[in-house]
């Protein structure tokens, strides 16, 4: 008994991977070591998390209509290079799993002008019933897009840095 | 230098949930889980030598360069947190440690986040050695927390888990 959504759905995109967000690092995101700070990498990460949910049909409106919310329950982001204040990014995103209600996604960071690689964030979203705050099987509609992003994203390589376990690599 | 906290794990670090830490969910988002967390980790360092100063003096500064968060459950605007931290590991230039953020008053395990710090080079922004200073605070906490039990949140890889058929 899935959440039909009353509200029009967005074209969908199924390029693959996903290459929709982009953004600018905030002054009030830098650091005391003049670069963005850990924490909002993965503010924006998550930002890039909500550009995918839109794809499937899960923006604001579903938020703000009260039909349900997204929660992350867990995240692993790689620091591969500094990002000073002003920079502009460029995410995109790989679906590497879903079930009925939860997605695996794999976002890279990219300095939109220099091309460089910043940062990858792996993380897990899970839909969330508005009413009881408890996991709930994803709407009907975002459902049915969700195949449809998995069915054009399900053959693209696993990217080196999903998976990763964290420890000191020892010689 | 502040005098080294013995406790295993480290149990000193305590903060409010700030308004502006609340998304339109109701609840804190999840970068401001990690910047809870990083002003834990400044206390991490603290007990290192490698703080603000180390920064503010253009000695070093650390540059966390891996990070895992496991959310466990929400917290609300105004709730007390209580962090606290163990060492698992570290070498010449970095140290891999995991936070534990609780609801201070209620007792329940809010978040976890484990951590990849690296020492850095204040001219040139590049890993450096541990100074000297801070290798035998680093030894010493590592001492003192090597017998902690693994918590179950470290090393974890992100994946959905499917019940067995």
């Amino acid at each position: 008994m899935s959440v039909i959504l009353p509200y029009e759905m967005p074209a969908l995109v199924t390029t693959a991977p996903l290459d929709v967000h982009r953004s600018t690092v905030l002054p009030e995101w830098v650091d005391w070591n003049g670069h963005m700070n850990l924490a909002f990498y993965v503010t924006a990460f998550d930002q890039a998390s909500g550009a995918f949910m839109r794809n499937i049909g899960l923006g604001r409106r579903y938020v703000d209509g009260k039909h349900g919310m997204t929660f992350v329950l867990e995240t692993h982001v790689t620091y591969d290079r500094e990002m000073k204040g002003g920079a502009p990014m460029r995410f995109t995103t790989q679906l590497l799993d879903r079930d009925a209600k939860r997605v695996h996604l794999f976002h890279e960071m990219f300095h939109a002008d220099e091309g460089y690689l910043a940062a990858t964030n792996e993380t897990i979203v899970m839909n969330i019933d508005f009413a009881s705050r408890k996991s709930a099987p994803w709407p009907e509609q975002a459902a049915e897009r969700l195949e449809a992003v998995w069915t054009a994203h399900q053959h693209l390589p696993r990217p080196a840095k999903a998976g990763r376990v964290m420890g000191l690599k020892k010689k | 230098m502040i005098e080294a906290d013995p406790g295993a794990p480290l149990d000193i670090h305590r903060a409010t949930v700030l308004p502006e830490w609340i998304d339109w969910n109701g609840h804190m988002n999840v970068g401001f889980y990690v910047v809870a967390f990083d002003k834990a980790t400044d206390t991490l360092c603290n007990q290192f030598g490698v703080s603000w100063e180390y920064t503010r003096e253009k000695i070093g500064m650390t540059f966390v360069i891996e990070a895992h968060v496991t959310y466990d459950r929400e917290v609300k605007e105004g709730d007390p947190l209580r962090i606290t931290t163990q060492l698992l590991d570290y070498d010449a230039k970095r140290v891999h440690y995991i936070h534990a953020m609780y609801h201070a008053t209620e007792g329940y395990l809010a978040a976890t986040n484990e951590l990849m710090l690296m020492n850095i080079d204040f001219a040139t922004r590049r890993s450096a050695p541990w100074p000297d200073w801070a290798m035998p605070r680093i030894e010493k906490m590592a001492e003192a927390h090597k017998h902690l039990p693994r918590p179950a949140q470290a090393g974890r890889i992100i994946g959905i888990k499917r019940k067995q058929p």
